[in-house]
């Protein structure tokens, strides 16, 4: 299956709500490098990040009628999918069985020693950016971006007043505008 | 904060990145809604994104676009499964009850609470209705026990069993009337009270048989020899009906 048909934004949408097999093509040969590159900063294991894509497409597909362009573009929308899916799995059981000799992220210690702290090398795109905040603002992006923790769980594993939090992360989110 | 303020406050990042709260985001929409400026810049902070994303792309295992289009398949498939096998399973039967009762329950409660509705409306409306009357009652009271109210009895006149007491508050001038016992009229009639000054009749206004013992507030007089009723048309304006007199009273002892 592939297409030499090139879409608008618009036109893959409407196709996509048709459920038109071409526009799925389309959609997977477009943008799957991408979404998989976002999955990947969150789910470093290879055969755990195509199963998160699959899981991506499939919402996508199913859920393609949600989508509001006045409220944003067609990638950030399947790019939040892709974050969030890709979060949900790193939070599974499953996952964290498998990544056994890895940190569970439940352990507020380990976190902060292991992939906040030491920026991977392996780290590629967005996350890179990240590694390049200060310290005390790049851990409030991965926790909340890359691990999906929310700003009153941060709160309670840094031991910092919500308030801090939330405009440290609005302050680490305008400093890193400038570096994308 | 102005917009400015606004778009520099790190909200575009966070509403892009899937950080901002629910009420931030809808916050957040409502501005795009009023502000262009804002908007263009959520969009160029999407473009950015996007161009990172793009640029740090990592091509899936091989074989993954197949996978996940079987996989989209089946997923079509088991939703048309699930809609033509659905009622015949047992268990579905059993929440085909439970929903049916839900909604016998809700309709039972919605009923229920219609009732107490419209009863805590008509006791609300009761309510306000007595209050009123005992407002009127305690006015009445006060305008009793003034010292400086004289109290006219008023006596029917030719066999009319008519009988009400005007107070007549000689400092302020108010007059009003307690209605003791007057006959109902039909509709086109009405009672209207004169003071007589002399012989000279003064309207102090038509009015209707109250529901109850309220004391009804007249036009003020500053003078009265003599009180008057008699029964005229309903609106009356012209001079009083003197074959019509029901009862009168002498104010000056």
């Amino acid at each position: 299956m592939s297409t030499n048909t090139k879409y608008s934004e618009q036109e893959l949408v409407s196709q996509l709500v048709q459920q038109n097999d071409q526009a799925f093509s389309y959609l997977y040969d477009n943008y799957s490098p991408a979404l998989f590159g976002v999955i990947s900063q969150i789910i470093s294991n290879r055969e755990a990040a195509a199963d998160v894509l699959q899981d991506v497409f499939v919402n996508i597909w199913k859920k393609i009628n949600l989508y509001d362009a006045a409220k944003g573009r067609l990638f950030t929308w399947m790019l939040n999918i892709a974050r969030n899916a890709a979060i949900d799995k790193l939070r599974s059981r499953s996952y964290q069985d498998s990544q056994k000799n890895q940190p569970l992220t439940e352990n507020v210690n380990t976190i902060t020693a292991n992939s906040v702290v030491n920026p991977q090398q392996n780290d590629i795109g967005l996350k890179k950016q990240v590694g390049k905040l200060k310290e005390e603002y790049r851990i409030l992006i991965d926790l909340s971006y890359f691990q999906g923790f929310t700003h009153e769980e941060i709160a309670k594993i840094l031991n910092l007043p919500l308030g801090t939090v939330k405009t440290r992360i609005r302050s680490a989110l305008t400093q890193l505008r400038t570096m994308i | 904060m102005n917009i400015q303020e606004y778009i520099s406050s790190g909200i575009i990042e966070s509403y892009v990145l899937g950080l901002a709260s629910p009420e931030e985001r809808v916050e957040f929409d409502k501005m795009c809604e009023l502000y262009p400026e804002l908007r263009e810049a959520r969009t160029n902070f999407e473009r950015s994104i996007e161009k990172q994303a793009f640029q740090n792309s990592i091509s899936p295992p091989a074989g993954s676009k197949d996978r996940i289009w079987s996989a989209i398949q089946q997923s079509t498939v088991e939703s048309t499964k699930v809609i033509t096998m659905e009622p015949r399973q047992g268990r579905s039967t059993g929440l085909r009850w439970f929903a049916a009762a839900a909604v016998a329950l809700l309709l039972l409660a919605s009923y229920f609470a219609y009732t107490l509705y419209t009863k805590n409306r008509a006791l609300q409306a009761r309510i306000e209705h007595n209050d009123s009357l005992i407002n009127k009652m305690t006015e009445g009271e006060k305008i009793m026990h003034n010292p400086n109210v004289m109290v006219v009895n008023m006596v029917g006149l030719k066999g009319s069993s008519s009988s009400a007491n005007v107070y007549w508050d000689s400092t302020s001038t108010d007059v009003y009337m307690v209605v003791k016992n007057m006959p109902k009229l039909p509709s086109d009639k009405q009672y209207q009270l004169w003071a007589l000054i002399g012989s000279k009749p003064v309207n102090l206004g038509l009015f209707d048989l109250p529901e109850s013992n309220v004391v009804l507030k007249m036009k003020n007089t500053q003078e009265a020899d003599a009180f008057a009723i008699t029964i005229e048309n309903r609106g009356n304006s012209g001079g009083p009906d003197l074959g019509q007199l029901q009862s009168m009273g002498k104010a000056k002892l």
